[in-house]
């Protein structure tokens, strides 16, 4: 298993598509820090998100924060949802699916492995965007801890780098269900791009159905309902209820969406 | 099945819906032995094919390779090298990369697989080392028999394996696997080339519409239907002389001579006749041999199943 996750990880880390991707993620939150040391924000005059940008140029270990604040709510679900929902979709549009099937390779150990390997890139995105941001914000901006006298703003240097490990398992987790959706997507089309476009569909449309208040209470059931949850840890420095519920949401969607995965592909008559 | 098939197909049958892809197929391919798929297009080949290797599953009937009923990735597929429809690989690693990943994937150590038999297959040089997307189909198809080999397959499951490859390649793979069946290789090919399954193969299993139509040797196969070919000085006259001759079916012309269907008759004997008719002979080719018998069993099949339909 181990050999075979090894072949799946070099496969996707030699890919160029991968690198033109991650390297997106990366320089993104430079584009940021360059943007603010040149015009730095007015907190008076901004709008919601300012303030995290306000935030960065009070200290650099804040930049990732805003990167991520910014970056989640697409870009980096178009990214992870590409390394899910090519992870088979793409094998089989090669048509190198059934000789990886005839090497042999069991049909649950080649989708184990290829999850693994999403999941590996999702968090590798998640941190990518927080590393770089980190090292541009602290090259822009110093790594001074934050000083504002509100409770919960006020965080040490400490503090932040605690805060921003924990951001990024909860945003990449938070994106479990969306992932396995790609994931079973990938399972059942030639097509990755169908697949992608799929999942990140299922997100759009979670996003839209959660600002119908009319819905009541089948809002809180929607995938990423509490997805923005972890923002609370720069905003009163505690873990929250809602992070919670973001983290258990996620879990009954993997299953099924996995499930269906497996059930599919085990079944499944490899013609590509 | 008896003891020495390495390949027993028994009843097996895929359908799609209404569509009858493959249906109540029954077949054994002998240890050592050459055998050749052969069928018109939409004949079931490569579906029976699949179905052999685990990447399909049948409706109905079973496959066995190496007396082990073939269920989605059995073991006994790591003794089976696979070429099927045409080689695939990850386009934007280098051929190189694709065979060693591929050998990995399976768990076994690159150090103990055959990449210099396969890479002498392959006849890429230094191509191995670019990346795959820019390989012309027959270099894929090359890198794809490489891959075959890097196991040393007990058993080879062929689909098309010369396609794409230009005449001198083409004459390499057909010594490549005489080579191997020499070896004690046995090797089921498919193939639309009938001149190479009757250079290749000792033994032939016909299909068409999905149905068995005959097995047996090649041998056995060209006793069913063989044809001459007559180039004489006089046409009228040799085709008045062939048609009386007995153990002939069928006279008809095939400009600038004549095309003879024989149902017994010796072509010597026929050169006789057509000799002491005062006939100068100037060519005599028994040719299409396999094609014409093909050509007859599928359309003799194709008569049965009009006339089940009517």
């Amino acid at each position: 298993m181990v050999r075979l996750i090894g072949t799946e990880l070099k496969k996707q880390a030699l890919r160029p598509r991968t690198w033109v991707a991650l390297g997106f993620l990366a320089v993104v939150p430079i584009i940021i820090a360059v943007a603010l040391k040149l015009n730095p924000p007015d907190l008076s005059r901004g709008r919601e998100g300012a303030r995290y940008f306000y935030l960065a140029t009070q200290s650099g270990l804040f930049l990732p924060v805003a990167a991520l604040r910014v970056m989640s709510g697409f870009f980096l679900v178009v990214v992870i949802c590409m390394f899910a929902g090519d992870a088979v979709a793409s094998e089989a549009g090669w048509g190198n699916l059934r000789y990886l099937l005839v090497r042999p390779v069991s049909r649950g150990r080649l989708l184990t492995a290829k999850l693994f390997v999403a999941a590996v890139f999702a968090v590798a995105s998640t941190a990518l965007v927080a590393l770089s941001g980190l090292v541009a914000g602290v090259i822009a901006f110093g790594w001074d801890p934050i000083t504002i006298p509100i409770p919960g703003l006020s965080q040490s240097t400490g503090d932040i780098l605690g805060n921003l490990a924990l951001a990024i398992v909860l945003i990449t987790w938070g994106l479990a269900a969306i992932v396995a959706f790609a994931f079973m997507l990938s399972t059942m089309t030639d097509s990755s791009a169908g697949a992608i476009f799929g999942a990140v569909g299922l997100y759009i449309v979670s996003l839209i159905l959660g600002q119908i208040d009319s819905l009541g209470s089948i809002r809180y059931g929607l995938p990423v309902q509490y997805y923005d949850a972890w923002s609370d840890l720069f905003a009163s420095n505690k873990f929250t209820d809602d992070m919670w519920r973001s983290i258990l949401l996620q879990v009954p969607y993997v299953i099924v969406f996995c499930g269906i995965a497996w059930w599919w592909f085990h079944r499944k008559d490899i013609k590509s | 099945m008896t003891e020495t098939a390495v390949v027993a197909v028994r009843g097996l049958t895929k359908r799609y819906g209404r569509v009858q892809a493959v249906a109540g197929l029954d077949f054994d391919v002998l240890r050592g032995q050459v055998c050749g798929l052969l069928g018109p297009n939409g004949a079931g080949k490569t579906t029976a094919l699949r179905m052999l290797v685990g990447l399909i599953r049948p409706t109905a009937g079973e496959a066995r390779i190496f007396d082990r009923l073939v269920r989605p990735g059995v073991p006994e597929l790591a003794r089976v090298g696979t070429i099927i429809e045409h080689a695939s690989f990850v386009p934007h690693l280098s051929g190189m990369r694709n065979l060693r990943l591929w050998w990995e994937a399976g768990g076994a150590r690159w150090e103990d697989a055959d990449l210099e038999g396969a890479l002498a297959v392959a006849g890429l040089g230094d191509a191995i080392e670019r990346r795959v997307k820019t390989y012309s189909q027959g270099m894929r198809q090359r890198l794809g028999l490489a891959r075959v080999l890097l196991g040393r397959p007990e058993l080879l499951l062929l689909d098309e394996p010369t396609n794409g490859l230009d005449p001198q390649e083409m004459r390499a793979v057909r010594e490549l696997l005489r080579r191997l069946s020499d070896a004690g290789v046995t090797v089921l090919l498919s193939s639309h080339l009938l001149a190479e399954i009757e250079q290749i193969c000792s033994h032939v299993v016909v299909m068409d519409k999905g149905q068995l139509v005959t097995t047996g040797t090649v041998r056995d196969l060209l006793a069913v239907s063989t044809s001459a070919y007559f180039e004489v000085d006089d046409v009228e006259t040799a085709r008045r002389v062939l048609a009386a001759a007995t153990g002939v079916k069928r006279v008809t012309d095939e400009s600038p001579g004549l095309s003879v269907e024989l149902d017994g008759a010796q072509r010597s004997a026929l050169v006789t006749a057509l000799v002491n008719a005062g006939v100068a002979v100037e060519t005599v080719t028994a040719r299409h041999q396999l094609e014409d018998a093909f050509l007859g069993l599928v359309g003799r099949h194709t008569e049965r199943h009009i006339g089940k339909g009517a």
